[in-house]
C-alpha cells in the first residue's frame, strides 16, 4: 500500500469485471474439402479387385530413364544486352590496325559547314538589372502565350452575335406570321389534315397503281395509248403532291 | 397527529441481512440437501441458498435465537429462544421446503431453550430448558404436544447443555453437561422417559457436545477440558478419553465425527482440528478468529462449515484443510453507520474494537479496522473520500485512511472521557465532535499537504480547537448544513443546540423534556426534526425555534435514529420497526420489520445523479446485523 494520505475510499469501489467477448468459434475453412477428402479416400482399398486401368502394350516396356523429367536442350549463353556491349577487348596475339589515314579536308569541310548552317536564332531573354543579368524569357511569364489567352477554346464573340442576329431574325418572322394568322391571312394546315390529305393522296395512288397493273399487256389501240399515258400522267402529279407535303412539314394555305 | 397504522402500511422489502449469531451453540446448520445453510441472526433464522447467496428468514421468535437443529430428513427446523427472565421462552418447529412454522410450542421452558434435537425418523422433538429452568421436555411433533417432561439433570449436578439423539433410535438419546452425562429411554405409551447415568468412574468433565456414531455403538463428548470422552451406549460406561497430553485450550467447543472414524474438533481458542479415532492430534489444524461454536458438514463432509463466537463464517476444505471466510459480521452493538459523499456502493459501520468497510452489492467486508478494547462510538467521512473519521470510548478522535486503514492522526482528548458524536464539513478542513459530558468541540483538521511531508507512519496529534460549553450531559448528535454555516447538536440533558459555526457561538436552542437522540436537517435547511427517548419526532423551525410539528414517532420505545432523503425521512428505534416517512405529511408510508434487536442507525443510500431514487436502505442494530431493505417506489419528489 502506498502513502496513506493520498488514499480514497471511492478507489475501493469495485468496478466491474469487463465482460470478455467471446470470440466466435473457429470454423477451419478447410472442413468441408478435408471431410469430402477422407470420405472419398477412406476404404479404398476396399474394392472388387484392382482397378480397370489400360495397360501399356509390351512393345512398349518401360525404358531406362523414362519416368525421369525431361529437361529442355541445353542453349547458349548470350547477354541480354548483347547488341549494346562494347566489342570484347583485343586479344593478346591481335595486331592493332596500323596506317589508318583519313583523306578528309577539315578546312573546307569546316568551312562548307558554316556556310550552310541556318543562322541560330537569338535567345528570348529579358534583363531585369541594369547590368544586364538575363534571364529566359518563356518561363518568367512576360512573353505573352496564346493558349494563355482568356478567350482561348471559346467561340469568337462576332459569331455570338450573328446567331443572336439569326435567332432574333427568326423570332420576328415567326412573330410575324403568328400576327398574320391571327388576323386571318392563312390557315396553318394541322398535323391531323396533313396526314388525312397524305393519306387520301397515297390510296389515290395505290387505287390508281392497282388499275395500272390491271391494264392489257399489249397497247395496240389508241384509246389504250391514250387511258396508259393519262394514267401515267395522274400518277406522276400525285407522287408529285405527295412529295411536296411529306417535304414541308408546316403548311399554310392562302386565301 | 398520530397516525402510525402499523398494520396498514405496506412492508418494506429486506433485501439482504448481514448478520450471523456466532454465540449460538450449533447455531450454524447444513441442510442435508446440501444447498442450504441455516443459521440464526438475532431473532431471525436464515436459510441461505450456499451458491447464490439469497436468503429466506424464518421470522417469529420475539427475543435471540438461542438454539437450532434440523431433522435428518431435512423437512423440519426447529429453534428455540431466550425471554426475559420469569418468563417462558418460545419454540418453534419450521417447515422447511414450505418455508412455514409449522408449530409454535406452548411455552415450556424457563428463560431459555438451552437445546433441541429432532428423532432419527421426525417423530418426536426434545427439548432441553436452560439453567434457570433445568427439564427435558419430549413433543410429538405430528401433534405438537407434549408428550412427557423430566429434570434434566440430579440436583446435585450443574446445568444440562447440550443433547444428542441416536441415529436409529426415536427413543434413545443423550444430554451431557455440567458434571452430569444422562442417557435416556422414551416410553411413549407410559408418558415416561427413564434416565440412566453414565458411570464415568474417577474423572470429572463438563460436557459441551455430544455425538453419536453411526452404529449408535458409542457416543463422543467435547468437554470443556479440552479432551473428548468416549462411552459405551450398551453398557452406558465411560471407555475412554483423550488426547491426554495435548488438550484443546479452552475447551472442546464442536466435535464432529467423520465416516473414516476420524473427529473433526473446534476448540474454544479457535483451534479445528482432526483428531484420529485414538484421539492423537493429527497435523491438519487451522485457526480460525474466535471460539468455534459450530462445524456442519456438508453431506459426508467434504466441505465443511465452522462458525465462530466473533460471527465468522469459514468454509473448510476437508481434502486440503483450508478455510475461507465466507461471511462476517460485526458480533457486538453496531454503533454508527455512514456513507461515503455520493456513494451507495460503499458503507461503512462501526461497532466495538473495529471499523468494517463493506460492498453494498454483494455485502462482502472489504477493509477490516481493529482497535482492540475500545468501542467505536462515531463514524464520519471527509466529503473528499481521504480519511475516515471515528469517535471512541477512550475519548479519542482517530483518523484513518480508507485503503490501508491505517492511522492519520489523532486527536488525544477530545475533552470528556468519550467521544460520542462527530461530523465533518465539506471543505475538508473542521471535525465538529461531540463528548459524553456535552462539549462540542471544532477541530482544524492539519493539512493533507503539510501531512504528506511528515515521515511515514508517523501520526499527527491534532490540537487546535474551538470548545463550545452549553450541554450539560451527553452530545448524542452532529448534523452540520449544507454551506458549513451552522450545525445543530442534540443532547440527552433534553436541548438542541443550534451553532454559529463561522462566529463559533450558539444561535437558537430548543428545550424539550426528552433525552434527544437524533436530529436532522430537513429539507433545504429551514428546518430541523428530531427524536428522543418521548417516542416523538419534532419539526423546529431553525430561525426562531419554534416547533411546526410533532408526531408519534413509535409505539413502544425510543426514536433512536433517522435519515432524510429529499422529501423521504426514514426512523429506526427500540421498536425494531424501520418506517419510512413522508416529510410534508409527516405520516408512515412504509414499514420495515426485520430487526431482532433495537436499531441504533439508519441510513438511506445515497442516489447517483442520474437515478431517479435512492436504491436501498442500511440500518443496523444492537445485535450486529446489518440490514438492506429494497426502497420502495413512491410518488414522491426526491
Amino acid at each position: 500500500m502506498g502513502d496513506p494520505w493520498n488514499e480514497n475510499i471511492y478507489s475501493l469501489i469495485q468496478q466491474p469485471a469487463q465482460q470478455q467477448q467471446k470470440q466466435p468459434r473457429h470454423f477451419s475453412k478447410f472442413k468441408s474439402s478435408m471431410r469430402d477428402e477422407v470420405t472419398k479416400t477412406k476404404a479404398e482399398y476396399k474394392t472388387m479387385g484392382p482397378a480397370k486401368v489400360q495397360t501399356r502394350p509390351p512393345n512398349e516396356f518401360l525404358k531406362k530413364h523414362e519416368k525421369e523429367p525431361k529437361l529442355p536442350e541445353k542453349m547458349k549463353f548470350k547477354y541480354p544486352n548483347e547488341e549494346r556491349r562494347k566489342p570484347p577487348v583485343p586479344k593478346r596475339d591481335e595486331q592493332p590496325i596500323l596506317g589508318l589515314k583519313t583523306n578528309k579536308n577539315f578546312i573546307t569541310q569546316n568551312a562548307i559547314e558554316n556556310i550552310m548552317a541556318v543562322p541560330k536564332k537569338p535567345e528570348k531573354n529579358y534583363a531585369d538589372t541594369r547590368k544586364g543579368d538575363k534571364h529566359p524569357l518563356e518561363p518568367s511569364g512576360l512573353e505573352p502565350k496564346f493558349v494563355h489567352k482568356k478567350d482561348f477554346g471559346k467561340t469568337p464573340g462576332y459569331l455570338e452575335r450573328r446567331k443572336a442576329e439569326l435567332q432574333r431574325a427568326q423570332d420576328e418572322y415567326n412573330s410575324y406570321i403568328a400576327e398574320h394568322f391571327r388576323r386571318g391571312a392563312m390557315k396553318q394546315l394541322n398535323e391531323d389534315e396533313r396526314e388525312d390529305i397524305l393519306n387520301g393522296l397515297k390510296s389515290n395512288w395505290e387505287l390508281l397503281h392497282h388499275e395500272y397493273q390491271g391494264l392489257s399487256v399489249v397497247t395496240d389501240t389508241a384509246p389504250k395509248k391514250n387511258r396508259k399515258e393519262r394514267m401515267e400522267a395522274e400518277m406522276k402529279q400525285l407522287e408529285r403532291d405527295i412529295e411536296s407535303i411529306e417535304k414541308h412539314k408546316i403548311i399554310y394555305i392562302a386565301n | 397527529m398520530s397516525n402510525i397504522l402499523l398494520d396498514e402500511a405496506p412492508l418494506l422489502e429486506l433485501e439482504t441481512m448481514i448478520g450471523f449469531g456466532g454465540d449460538v451453540k450449533e447455531g450454524l446448520k447444513v441442510h442435508p440437501d446440501k444447498q442450504f445453510i441455516i443459521y440464526p441472526v438475532g431473532c431471525t433464522v436464515v436459510i441461505e441458498d450456499i451458491s447464490s447467496k439469497s436468503q429466506e428468514f424464518f421470522s417469529g421468535h420475539t427475543n435471540n435465537v438461542s438454539c437450532i437443529t434440523v431433522s435428518r430428513s431435512g423437512k423440519y427446523v426447529a429453534s428455540g429462544q431466550v425471554t426475559h427472565p420469569g418468563f417462558k421462552a418460545d419454540m418453534y418447529l419450521w417447515d422447511f421446503y414450505e418455508r412455514c412454522a409449522v408449530f409454535h410450542f406452548k411455552p415450556m421452558h424457563h428463560n431459555k431453550v438451552e437445546a433441541l434435537a429432532i428423532s432419527p425418523s421426525d417423530m418426536y422433538l426434545v427439548s432441553l430448558g436452560g439453567q434457570d429452568d433445568g427439564s427435558v421436555c419430549v413433543w410429538n411433533i405430528g401433534t405438537g404436544d407434549a408428550i412427557c417432561g423430566a429434570p434434566a439433570q440430579v440436583m446435585s449436578a450443574g446445568c444440562t447443555r447440550t443433547i444428542a439423539y441416536f441415529n436409529h433410535s426415536d427413543d434413545k438419546f443423550v444430554t451431557g453437561g455440567d458434571n452430569t452425562l444422562r442417557v435416556w429411554d422414551l416410553d411413549v405409551g407410559a408418558r415416561k422417559v427413564k434416565p440412566t447415568e453414565v458411570n464415568v468412574g474417577q474423572i470429572k468433565r463438563n460436557i459441551n457436545c455430544i455425538e453419536v456414531d453411526s452404529e449408535d455403538a458409542f457416543f463422543y463428548c467435547g468437554t470443556t477440558t479440552g479432551d473428548i470422552m468416549m462411552v459405551n451406549t450398551k453398557s452406558n460406561n465411560f471407555q475412554k478419553h483423550g488426547p491426554t497430553k495435548e488438550r484443546f485450550s479452552l475447551g472442546v467447543t464442536a466435535l464432529c465425527l467423520l465416516k473414516t472414524g476420524d473427529f473433526l474438533v473446534g476448540s474454544g481458542c479457535g483451534d479445528v482440528q482432526i483428531v484420529n479415532e485414538k484421539f492423537k492430534p493429527t497435523t491438519k489444524k487451522q485457526k480460525v478468529e474466535g471460539a468455534v461454536t459450530s462445524i456442519a458438514l456438508r453431506g459426508s463432509g467434504h466441505q465443511f462449515f465452522v462458525g465462530t463466537s466473533k460471527c465468522n463464517i469459514y468454509r473448510f476444505d476437508f481434502a486440503e484443510f483450508t478455510q475461507k471466510l465466507i461471511t462476517t459480521c460485526h458480533h457486538h452493538m453496531v454503533n454508527d453507520i455512514v456513507f461515503p459523499h455520493n456513494s451507495s456502493d460503499l458503507v461503512i459501520t462501526c461497532s466495538s474494537e473495529d471499523i468494517r468497510i463493506w460492498n453494498t452489492n454483494d455485502c462482502k467486508e472489504l477493509l477490516r479496522i481493529v482497535q482492540p478494547n475500545k468501542t467505536c462510538n462515531a463514524l464520519a467521512i471527509m466529503k473528499d473520500g481521504a480519511s475516515i473519521i471515528t469517535g471512541w470510548d477512550d475519548g479519542k478522535i482517530r483518523a484513518f485512511s480508507p485503503e490501508s486503514g491505517s492511522l492519520l492522526y489523532i486527536v488525544e482528548h477530545s475533552y470528556g472521557a468519550s467521544t460520542t458524536a462527530l461530523a465533518t464539513t465539506t471543505d475538508n478542513k473542521r471535525i465538529v465532535s461531540g463528548t459524553n459530558l456535552g462539549h462540542v468541540v471544532v477541530w482544524d483538521v492539519p493539512d493533507p499537504m503539510y501531512l504528506r511531508t511528515l515521515k511515514k507512519g508517523s501520526t499527527v496529534n491534532v490540537t487546535k480547537h474551538d470548545l463550545l460549553k452549553e450541554h450539560k450531559a451527553q452530545v448524542t448528535c452532529i448534523k452540520i448544513n449544507m454551506n458549513d454555516t451552522e450545525c445543530v447538536t442534540s443532547s440527552i440533558d433534553g436541548s438542541c443546540i443550534i451553532w454559529d459555526l463561522l462566529g463559533l457561538k450558539r444561535k437558537m436552542m430548543i428545550r424539550v423534556n426528552t433525552l434527544f437522540q437524533y436530529t436532522c436537517y430537513g429539507p433545504d435547511d429551514y428546518h430541523i426534526i428530531t427524536t428522543g427517548t418521548d417516542r416523538k419526532i419534532g419539526y423546529w423551525e431553525i430561525s426562531d425555534g419554534s416547533m411546526i410539528r410533532e408526531v408519534e414517532g413509535s409505539l413502544s420505545g425510543s426514536v433512536n435514529c433517522m435519515d432524510i432523503s429529499g422529501h423521504t425521512f426514514v426512523s429506526g428505534g427500540d421498536d425494531k420497526l424501520v418506517k419510512l416517512w413522508n416529510y410534508d405529511q409527516g405520516t408512515v408510508q412504509y414499514i420495515g420489520k426485520g430487526h431482532s434487536a433495537a436499531i441504533t442507525g439508519v441510513k438511506i443510500a445515497p442516489s447517483g445523479p442520474y437515478d431517479s431514487k435512492p436504491k436501498f436502505i442500511i440500518s443496523v442494530s444492537k445485535d450486529g446485523a446489518i440490514l438492506k431493505w429494497r426502497f420502495p417506489d413512491m410518488n414522491v419528489d426526491y
